[in-house]
């Protein structure tokens, strides 16, 4: 009995164990940026200027920082978050064996998907009620429905612009 | 020094390569990058797998001398 828990108990608990503080650690945005070619997005999350969507959520808290990268580029839908980890080998593969693109080249597999912007601004007032998103009646149900793209309808086009971080002023501050 | 006797050598190999496991599965924990988590699952976890194997392939491959009644 005690050799059973010695050599089978134990190494399953400490593997899954491990593998749960592991993959858990992989949600960071410091894991994310650990991957020279990912600097540039990092950079790009302290651009002085509110019109940079993504350095306006993580300087603000509307992600959690430590979580940044995680919290918007996770599928919201099932199974979202294992899509997200064998997104991450892929990363891994190509990184290390393939050919990674330049910084500026990398795209997204697939457009960005309002769902999982809703995930946090749905039912929230500013969104709700936003002068902008009401004037028109039909761009509230088409933003919900994924008709019409918050990102590149181009209200908030400016994502992570790391082309243009030689000419940007950073935020300092955060740290 | 391994036993000569085939089971408690088979036994003392299992131990040996979990104790592996869990020397690169706790180096990996120190680390922070990508290739810590592969080397955790995959390094980690075969030798994991490898010495749960030999355990249980030792306990079932193992002669029982019969009782003599």
């Amino acid at each position: 009995m005690t050799a059973f828990l010695a050599l089978v108990a134990l190494p399953l608990l400490c593997f899954g164990m491990g593998t749960s503080s592991e993959l858990e650690h992989a949600k960071s945005t410091e894991f994310c940026l650990s991957c020279h070619i990912m600097e540039p997005y990092g950079r790009s999350l302290r651009v002085d200027d509110p019109q940079h969507l993504a350095a306006a959520h993580f300087q603000n808290h509307r992600v959690p920082a430590n979580e940044a990268c995680y919290t918007c580029h996770t599928n919201y839908a099932m199974f979202g978050g294992i899509k997200a980890k064998l997104g991450g080998l892929r990363h891994i593969y190509v990184y290390y064996l393939g050919t990674p693109p330049a910084p500026e080249n990398i795209k997204l597999y697939e457009p960005y998907n309002n769902r999982e912007c809703l995930h946090c601004h749905a039912g929230a007032r500013s969104f709700e009620e936003g002068a902008v998103h009401t004037a028109d009646p039909d761009l509230l149900p088409a933003l919900k429905a994924n008709k019409t793209s918050c990102i590149s309808s181009g209200c908030h086009g400016v994502v992570h612009d790391v082309a243009s971080l030689k000419d940007a002023k950073f935020w300092k501050g955060g740290n | 020094m391994l036993s000569t006797a085939p089971l408690e050598r088979k036994l003392q190999l299992s131990g040996i390569i979990l104790i592996l496991g869990l020397v690169v599965e706790a180096l990996c924990l120190l680390g922070h990058g990508p290739i810590a988590f592969m080397v955790f699952v995959g390094l980690g976890g075969v030798f994991f797998a490898a010495g749960i194997l030999l355990y249980l392939y030792s306990l079932v491959s193992a002669n029982v001398a019969p009782s003599g009644q």
